[in-house]
């Protein structure tokens, strides 16, 4: 692995286009979702009013839409297309055929589910749930990118195959080994979304059918939604454990334990959408508790990420001469937006983590389910440490794809953009997660709800999020300036993709991890297990179907 | 005097450069931070339900 990954240092060009047509996809919708994001926090301090008569459910919706699932995907797309292109080597150009095509599908289906957002025709909220029923050709579009990704994906799935097929036996590459997890991973949770969407939600938005299941329909979510936050958060592991080390001038602690980490999230993350259903009538209690003792197994390959990182960040500082304790903490690259980029959205998971297993917990979601504080905890998990490791690639990434150079200005700005997103997330999510345990509602416009006491207490956060809506606006507007600097004005150059290297390279990670027929079959094992007798039990009680409700 | 010597000695082996004190110390410091967050929240769950 290590030879090869010497051996290729430059994505090659032709796979670079496409990863590029995915990074103006995805920078495209963090600058309009971003806007909308800005608009709703200020809508829910009270002092301001959509012009025109846009809807705050409209805005809100396209902000989920654009943030969570268009961003997120096709960002995730490129970086492992260029992951795979530059560990496996270039692509064939079968496998290039099929990324684009998978591009063009996501790409139509974005413009169709948005056309449609923004017509107002669909203003359900990036959850969909039913029975709030949207536009058919929002259902289509979602359809195109879901069915989009999974074509995308089987271009990395094509050239991972072609490597272990010219090299038998041998560890794939690390960081295309870990796409290869994540796509997997994506593919097996979207069949309960593509499920719910082509079964329940077109029939019925077409009006071939009149009533949905709403009970089946938000499981067959769950079942993908869970999922989803680790194919987002699974790409920013494989920046953490395989890029930062090489970037800080250290080595990866343990290849073998990296890859474990990766198939446990991937058996793990799939069969527990019910503890996002804790509160739901109609699913036996003991299924919730299986899914959330499963749930709480996640917490194992997260810890062991945790360790591992900081292994690795110790082991570099008492290499440079650090002593004590904590001493190798400060001889870490600080200067390096490469590395503080990442390293603040490693530090935000701390608590986003701890939120989780809050979340997770039975009587605790009783405290905070439906609250803000839930949109708190996503916005550290989604929109910090994801999203900053995300800048943080960019950085390298973009100028090594466009062939320039990351200057000092431009590193410097990323450092700053980066501690303005910091702050401004401080006071957002910081106010969001004590307005949730205050009782403040999510999913919301503003209302004094009658001026009740308790309503009026939660003003002042809904201020304090306006304030940090703003200043992560600001981020926004930096993080841009960024981007279209290295996509097209920074100097040409060679900008290192930085692959790391295990620390004892004598270490050879055990054959067993890319046994497919063996972890796709515990996988199926889990999700029969988890889901096969509840679901039976949700559609043999069910209760009448519902009719579609458009409240906007 | 001999004596003397011998506990330096000791001393800068322990700085060793395998060390995974600070590792430990961290993933301990993540385990007090989840175990106070949680109980802070449970707090609230009993005292209000």
């Amino acid at each position: 692995m290590i030879n090869n990954a010497k051996a290729i240092v430059k994505v090659d060009s032709k796979d670079a286009k496409l990863s590029m047509a995915h990074f103006f996809v995805a920078f495209g919708a963090l600058a309009i979702g971003g806007l909308m994001g800005l608009l709703q926090t200020l809508v829910r301090s009270g002092k301001f009013e959509l012009p025109f008569g846009i809807g705050y459910y409209q805005i809100l919706t396209a902000h989920g839409v654009l943030m969570g699932l268009v961003l997120t995907t096709f960002f995730i797309m490129g970086f492992q297309y260029a992951a795979v292109s530059r560990t496996a080597g270039p692509h064939s150009s079968a496998a290039r055929r099929t990324g684009w095509t998978g591009f063009w599908m996501m790409t139509a289906g974005t413009l169709m589910s948005g056309t449609m957002i923004l017509l107002n025709e669909a203003s359900v909220l990036y959850t969909f749930y039913a029975p709030l029923k949207a536009h058919w050709i929002f259902y289509l579009g979602l359809t195109f990118v879901v069915v989009g990704s999974w074509v995308d994906g089987i271009a990395q799935i094509m050239t991972y195959a072609k490597w272990r097929k010219n090299h038998p036996g041998v560890p794939s590459p690390l960081l295309s080994f870990m796409a290869v997890i994540n796509t997997v991973l994506w593919i097996v949770a979207t069949l309960g979304v593509a499920a719910t969407v082509l079964f329940q939600l077109l029939p019925w938005s077409l009006g071939l059918v009149d009533t949905v299941d709403v009970l089946v329909s938000r499981t067959l979510f769950w079942y993908f939604g869970h999922p989803l936050v680790y194919f987002w958060l699974l790409p920013a592991y494989m920046c953490w454990y395989a890029v930062v080390p090489k970037i800080i001038g250290g080595k990866i602690f343990s290849d073998s334990l990296a890859r474990l980490s990766f198939i446990l999230f991937l058996l793990f993350s799939i069969p527990v959408g019910f503890h996002h259903q804790l509160t739901e009538p109609g699913i036996d209690p003991a299924w919730k508790f299986f899914q959330v003792i499963l749930t709480f197994m996640v917490v194992i390959p997260s810890l062991m990420t945790a360790f591992s990182l900081f292994a690795t960040f110790e082991r570099y500082g008492r290499s440079k001469g650090a002593t004590g304790i904590l001493g190798w903490f400060k001889v870490l690259p600080w200067n390096d937006a490469r590395f503080i980029v990442p390293f603040i959205g490693m530090a935000a998971f701390i608590p986003a983590g701890a939120g989780g297993i809050i979340n997770a917990s039975n009587q605790m979601d009783q405290v905070v389910h439906n609250t803000i504080w839930v949109t708190g905890h996503f916005h550290l998990t989604a929109a910090t440490s994801v999203i900053l490791t995300f800048f943080g690639i960019s950085y390298w990434l973009i100028p090594h794809l466009t062939g320039r150079k990351l200057t000092k200005k431009m590193n410097k700005l990323g450092i700053i953009q980066a501690w303005v997103w910091f702050i401004g997330m401080a006071f957002m999510s910081g106010s969001m997660h004590i307005q949730g345990l205050l009782g403040g509602p999510r999913r919301s416009s503003f209302s004094t709800y009658g001026d009740s006491k308790q309503a009026l207490e939660w003003i002042p956060y809904q201020i304090a999020q306006a304030v940090g809506g703003t200043i992560l606006f600001i981020g926004i507007i930096l993080v841009l300036v960024i981007f279209i600097n290295l996509a097209f004005f920074a100097p040409k150059g060679d900008e290192e993709f930085p692959v790391g290297e295990a620390e004892n390279s004598e270490e050879r990670a055990p054959m067993v991890f890319e046994n497919w027929k063996l972890w796709l079959g515990i996988l199926t094992a889990l999700i029969l297990f988890a889901y096969t007798i509840p679901f039976i039990d949700i559609i043999q009680n069910a209760p009448p179907g519902s009719k579609g409700f458009r409240t906007w | 005097m001999a004596k003397v010597e011998l506990k330096a000695k000791q001393n800068t082996e322990i700085e060793d450069r395998s060390s995974l004190k600070g590792t430990m110390a961290s993933v301990l410091f993540l385990l007090l931070f989840i175990i106070v967050s949680w109980l802070g929240v449970y707090y609230l769950f009993v005292d209000r339900f």
